[in-house]
């Protein structure tokens, strides 16, 4: 045991300096106090209006036999995030059985593994103190998801402590479980038939949502029927941390600390069984702690964020022709980038599945299996989804290299063809997906030239975002303290705006297309001022090595 | 070719290049030396516009050096040679002509190929490349347009010693075709046989310019001294 306190004692270091650290510059708690302030505004704000709103609790609502009828949305909320929750872990358990999970940094790997200590007692600390981030991350989440829900829940310690395991445990098991898988498969070669496994897992769930959800008058009222039943609590992980969480609705202790305790007895089990296959385990978590260091550094910003990441089709041959000369060439190259990233530079796979999807909602709600609201939702989601594209691409490719200053071309002419791709790709998705959806759902028609614009604007306005504080403020704390302002400043004066007048417009038409056309009008102001200052700040742009 | 007037980099309170001036006549190789962290790349990136500058003039060709005709006049080669993943080395080729608009650029991509030997890796995938292949790549897209004057940050690290000794041999043809060169590096050795003229910089400071021989005369009184004795007294803690 002379390990565990050997490595106890250096977190206990690393720990310190990060301490002196911050007592050296306490300007880095800013940013924290100001997500610390907001939910303790949140908190004050919500419990003054709910101390001023004393509705009478309502009587559930009966049917004509007297029976109490279901509640959907509350059916729908729950089952809703159970459903978020397997889905997370059917993908973590899948790609547990790519790659392997790693808890240690590059460091322990140089210093650690080359010295004399055990390894498995390595293992047990740092298997033992993965539950520190998880356990963090919960306390954030869970502080932040509570005050939006306090006037339906009270607020006590045990609803919190109750919270805050369910949350922390679902995370924190999921590692040893695919470090298992991993050391399971070294041992044993069995990743063919784990994965297997994972997919018959996931083939079974998928039924236990469409079964009731097909024997139901409607899919969307009979879909979460029986994953949202008690029974359901016993399914492991997602199932035992809802029941934990349900403390908040059934105030039975002793139910939730049961399923705790199964999950203590899972993760016991896990880690005998770690300790029994994984043997000698240095050699195999290499590459994972690399990858993990690396993923770090680019979060980080100290290294540069791989642009060739998800790629479908790098083996492909290209002989395309020149485009021209001067800043075309960023057109050409982001050409040939698309067509090895996907199977056509201009429409590829992910593309064409998301096309899929929102056709296939349309599908739905012409047959009333969905309401039109689902379709809306989605088309939301894809504008949030390009929002992020257009953050995202200020972080990658042409801006992350020097030819971007150093080819000689007016920047109006490099920042065209930098983007001009991504826009032809915009929208010929959005055609794709719009059209058919609108003609098939029976909806307003002028949605389909509305949708284009605002996926167009959002992915400018992200793509402003980003790149407008790069350039124009200095390094350092500068930034770090600017950036949230000037960000904010985005969003109150002109999203906001642009949100209120979409909302506005819902409420006195209650019609999407209305609404769409308030938010698209808003955000063309939003897009245009963030355009004209990203082509004035363009010229200032460094190249900062990583 | 190259004139920088008092050109200030500052990075928050500290000063990287401090007030320097000087001139790169037409046709000249000059090197650019000092110890680790005395501004030589910081010089050279702001001089290619890669950095802004704090304050100070730089011209090339009697332009702007951030003007696109400037652009047209020089190549600059990174330390860190920064290359697109998914583009394969010919295809860096092409884009690189396209750019710089170079007519019948594909013989001379392949002779410059050739002589790094990356012709069999031309269908090679930029990601796929290690960090030599990637340098290999940087200078031969910075040969291809043909420039006027060329910017060399450190270009030997990473090369294998047959790279190391193409590279030399660039340079002197390039001497010889009237190029005018900044070369930064910290391998002493091998700009003394093709440097006009070194420029030795300490803090952000020049505190040498001039011709080799010029600079033993002022600094070093011994007979038989080499460049490297030069450099470290010149560059030594007083």
């Amino acid at each position: 045991m002379n390990e565990i306190r050997l490595l106890f004692r250096k977190d206990i270091f690393i720990l310190l300096n990060n301490l002196k650290l911050i007592l050296r510059n306490p300007l880095r708690l800013l940013p924290y106090a100001g997500i610390a302030g907001y939910i303790f505004f949140m908190y004050f704000m919500r419990l003054k209006s709910r101390g001023e709103d004393t509705a009478a609790q309502e009587m559930p609502e009966l049917d004509l036999n007297g029976i109490p009828e279901v509640n959907f949305a509350l059916q729908n909320i729950v089952g809703g995030v159970t459903i978020l929750a397997l889905v997370i872990l059917i993908y973590q358990l899948f790609n547990a059985t790519k790659k392997n999970v790693s808890f240690f940094k590059m460091a322990d790997v140089n210093l650690l593994f080359t010295a004399p200590v055990k390894p498995e007692n390595i293992l047990i600390y740092y298997m033992g103190r993965s539950i520190l981030p998880s356990l963090g991350g919960a306390i954030i989440f869970v502080a932040y998801g509570y005050s939006q829900a306090i006037d339906t829940f009270e607020v006590s310690v045990a609803n919190f402590v109750f919270l805050i395991l369910s949350v922390a445990f679902f995370f924190f098991i999921i590692s040893p479980i695919k470090f298992l898988v991993y050391t399971l498969n070294s041992k044993y070669d069995v990743m063919e038939q784990i994965r297997m496994g994972v997919v018959v897992l996931a083939v079974l769930l998928s039924g236990i949502i469409i079964i009731p959800g097909l024997m139901a008058e409607k899919f969307w009222q009979g879909m979460f029927a029986w994953i949202t039943s008690p029974w359901f609590d016993f399914f492991p992980i997602v199932g035992w941390s809802r029941g934990i969480g349900s403390y908040v609705i059934h105030g039975n202790a002793l139910l939730s600390l049961g399923f705790v305790t199964l999950y203590g007895i899972a993760y016991f089990v896990i880690l005998k069984l770690v300790i029994r296959f994984a043997g000698y385990y240095y050699e195999d978590v290499l590459d994972a702690t690399k990858s993990n260091e690396d993923q770090l550094e680019k979060v980080k910003g100290k290294k540069q964020v791989g642009e060739s990441s998800y790629s479908l089709n790098t083996k492909k041959k290209l002989a395309l022709p020149d485009f021209g000369t001067g800043a075309k060439a960023f057109y050409w190259r982001n050409y040939v980038h698309s067509s090895r990233q996907d199977f056509h530079p201009l429409f590829g796979l992910y593309s064409l599945i998301m096309v899929v999807i929102g056709i296939g909602l349309a599908v739905l709600s012409l047959f009333e299996w969905f309401s039109h609201y689902f379709l809306y939702g989605y088309l939301l989601i894809m504008l949030f989804l390009y929002f992020f594209a257009g953050i995202g691409r200020a972080n990658v490719g042409d801006l992350k290299k020097p030819f971007f200053i150093l080819i000689p071309a007016t920047w109006a002419a490099k920042f065209w063809n930098m983007i001009k791709l991504d826009i032809l790709q915009i929208s010929l998705f959005c055609i794709a997906l719009i059209i058919p959806s609108v003609l098939i759902a029976g909806l307003n028609w002028f949605i389909i030239p509305l949708f284009l614009f605002a996926t167009i604007e959002v992915y400018l306005i992200g793509f402003g975002i980003n790149i407008i504080p790069q350039i124009a403020l200095d390094e350092g704390w500068d930034r770090k303290l600017i950036k949230p302002f000037m960000i904010g400043g985005i969003v109150l004066f002109g999203f906001v705006p642009a949100f209120t007048f979409s909302v506005l417009a819902f409420i006195a038409s209650k019609q999407f297309v209305w609404a769409l056309f308030g938010g698209t009008f808003g955000m063309f102001f939003v897009a245009a001022i963030l355009m004209h200052v990203t082509l004035d700040v363009l010229k200032r742009l460094e190249f900062k090595e990583m | 070719m190259l004139s920088v007037t008092n050109l200030v980099k500052t990075y928050g309170k500290q000063n990287a290049v401090n007030d320097i001036s000087f001139e790169l006549q037409g046709g000249e190789v000059v090197g650019l030396l000092g110890p680790n962290g005395a501004g030589k790349s910081t010089t050279m990136k702001c001089i290619v516009g890669l950095l802004r500058k704090t304050s100070g003039e730089i011209s090339l060709g009697g332009y702007d050096h951030l003007s696109v005709e400037a652009k047209r006049l020089f190549s600059y080669i990174p330390e860190t040679p920064y290359v697109y993943d998914l583009l394969t080395v010919h295809e860096h080729m092409q884009f690189v002509a396209q750019a710089y608009g170079v007519k019948d650029w594909r013989g001379k991509a392949e002779e410059y190929l050739e002589l790094f030997e990356l012709a069999d890796k031309r269908d090679k995938l930029g990601r796929d490349l290690s960090k030599g292949m990637r340098q290999k790549v940087s200078i031969c897209c910075a040969l291809l347009p043909d420039p006027q004057v060329l910017f060399f940050d450190e270009p030997m690290i990473g090369l294998d010693p047959k790279a190391i000794k193409n590279t030399k041999k660039i340079f002197r043809e390039l001497k010889e075709a009237g190029k005018t060169i900044l070369v930064s590096t910290h391998l002493i050795d091998g700009i003394e046989s093709i440097a006009d003229r070194v420029m030795i910089l300490k803090n952000g400071n020049i505190v040498g310019n001039d011709t080799i021989s010029n600079l033993k005369k002022q600094f070093v009184q011994e007979e038989g001294t080499s460049l490297e004795d030069l450099f470290l007294e010149m560059t030594k803690d007083e």
